[in-house]
């Protein structure tokens, strides 16, 4: 049986005024990350007019990259003078190596939150431990299976809920919900951010064995025992 | 004649000064002392050292420059170390180097040892820019060197989470530059704090030795003399437990105290 022929990457104009073009990556390809983004470059597939220069957004859809593929496309892409500055993927682990490269991430519109009313609406289930430097940003709620580290952040548009310790800093309600909550098995983060409030994380080592969440209460972030309920409504 | 199975292992850190070099050259002389054939790469070219730490810095005449280069083969640029034939430095280039050095060229120099040795150590540079990503590419495994500091511990983290992503394994962790007197009284981060945030098993804990700096200035790694210093001996117990070996860790906090109380000092193995 033949294989269908590879669909490969395409070059759109960007019309944020963010970048010069986005670099669109097929849904799914036979032809390696690399090869691909060559082709691209070199056979000009450009749709619409215009000639890529500068900087550069990618599109990385469902594409599941690590830190040295990232840097590889970054490499590829700075050869010929062009700067990827921005990285849109549905993915998180795409998000963590592009917070590793320091660059720019954020999700696809259809994933985000169709008003800031009701943000709850999508979870992130991400597995694994933020490290120092990582920073993991949802646009519904989402649930760390981890710990998040001192120097990590963690932030969504909804409810942040960390099956682990938080000792970074997490940022719930990121757009604006002041209803949004953070839930930790331990909750002893550097600082706490719900909508547009801040408090910095408790001193004192945690009560031993239950969760706690913060949530803002008359204006202020309060901390109290979690309450044994699943904050995220169907 | 190759060597199947060679370990290639990453020494990082984060931050820098807190003791990868010095680990690099004990360990190297450690191993080759127990009978692997060992290379060390220095792989810090802007501020290369481990030549100067094993005392060969006068033997050098060709550099992993000039073997990428072709303009000579691996077994001419190797020094071996003289009273420890196991063991050899593959000296880095002129710092220039690092403007022109890519991952694959590591790669392709790591393959090279691999042929010859069963350990290749890698000494890389401080931060986590080209310079260490180019060190990383050359490496199946790490040790991670934290000193028991906040910032430190946090470099660490931030390392680990990088080799992580390249998948590096395993990573395990060397805590140096222990003072138990000031862990005892809880002015300095406690064993179980930084293990706690790094989730990696520990490998080794070295205190502060004041051994180290009098052996740097010789030339003459403490596992080179068999030094009995505290530091010589736990940079041994690293090299053994590499090896696959059980070697419980010393509990700091009892390790100032007189020889009789040393017999009673092993922790709970079951700790780590
Ligand atoms: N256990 C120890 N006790 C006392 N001094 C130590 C110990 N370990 C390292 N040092 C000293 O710390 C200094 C830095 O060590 P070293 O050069 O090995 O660090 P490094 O991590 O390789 O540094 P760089 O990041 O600059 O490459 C040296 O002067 C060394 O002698
Ligand atoms: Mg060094």
């Amino acid at each position: 049986m033949e294989l269908e022929p590879a669909r490969g990457a395409l070059l759109v104009p960007d019309e944020s005024g963010r970048g010069s073009h986005w670099l669109v990556l097929p849904a799914a390809s036979q032809t390696p990350l690399p090869a691909l983004v060559q082709q691209a470059i070199d056979s000009g597939a450009l749709l619409g007019d215009g000639q890529i220069e500068g900087r550069v957004l990618l599109d990385a859809g469902s594409w599941r990259l690590n830190l040295s593929q990232l840097g590889e496309l970054q490499r590829i892409l700075g050869e010929r003078g062009l700067e990827l500055v921005t990285i849109c993927s549905s993915q998180p682990h795409t998000h963590v190596a592009a917070a590793g490269l320091g660059i720019v991430s954020q999700w696809p519109n259809s994933t985000a939150p169709a008003s800031p009313a009701k943000p709850d609406s999508e979870l992130q289930v991400h597995r694994g431990t933020l490290r120092s430097g990582d920073h993991l940003e949802t646009a519904g709620s989402v649930l760390l299976l981890g710990d998040v580290n001192p120097g990590a952040r963690i932030s969504a548009a909804g409810h942040v809920l960390v099956w682990g310790r938080l000792r970074g800093i997490a940022h719930a309600g990121c757009q604006g919900d002041n209803t949004a909550c953070i839930v930790a098995l331990q909750l002893r983060p550097l600082q706490l951010r719900i909508a547009g409030a801040v408090a910095r994380g408790p001193e004192g080592a945690p009560p031993a064995g239950f969760a706690e969440e913060a949530r803002i209460v008359a204006g202020a972030i309060q901390i109290d025992p979690a309450q044994p309920v699943w904050p995220i409504s169907d | 004649m190759a060597a199947t199975s060679t370990r290639y292992i990453l020494i990082c850190s984060g931050k820098g000064g807190v003791g990868k070099t010095t680990l690099t050259a004990n360990l190297g002389i450690a191993l080759a002392k127990q009978g692997a054939r060992t290379a060390v790469l220095d792989a810090d070219f802007g501020l290369r050292n481990l030549d100067l730490l094993l005392g060969l810095e006068n033997r050098i005449v060709y550099t992993a420059q000039e073997v990428l280069a072709e303009t000579c083969r691996l077994e001419q640029a190797l020094v071996k170390h003289k009273q420890e034939p196991n063991l050899a430095l593959l000296p880095a280039g002129n710092p220039r180097m690092l403007e022109w050095l890519q991952p694959d060229d590591m790669r392709k120099i790591s393959a090279m040892l691999g042929e010859h040795f069963d350990y290749v150590l890698i000494d890389a540079p401080a931060g986590i820019e080209g310079g260490f990503k180019n060190a990383m590419a050359a490496a199946r495994e790490a040790i991670v060197v934290t000193t028991p500091e906040v910032s430190a511990v946090r470099d660490a983290d931030r390392v680990i989470g990088l080799l992580n992503s390249e998948g590096v394994k395993p990573i395990q962790l060397v805590l140096n530059r222990v003072r138990p007197k000031m862990m005892a009284n809880q002015e300095m981060l406690a064993v179980s704090d930084v293990t706690d945030i790094l989730a990696l098993p520990l490998l080794g804990l070295i205190l502060e030795d004041e051994q180290v700096i009098v052996s740097t200035n010789r030339g003459e790694p403490l596992t080179l003399t068999g030094n009995s210093s505290p530091a010589g001996r736990a940079y041994t117990n690293v090299a053994r437990r590499l090896q696959g070996e059980e070697v419980p860790i010393i509990d700091p906090s009892k390790e100032r105290q007189g020889f009789r109380a040393k017999i009673g000092r092993l922790m709970q193995t079951k700790i780590f």
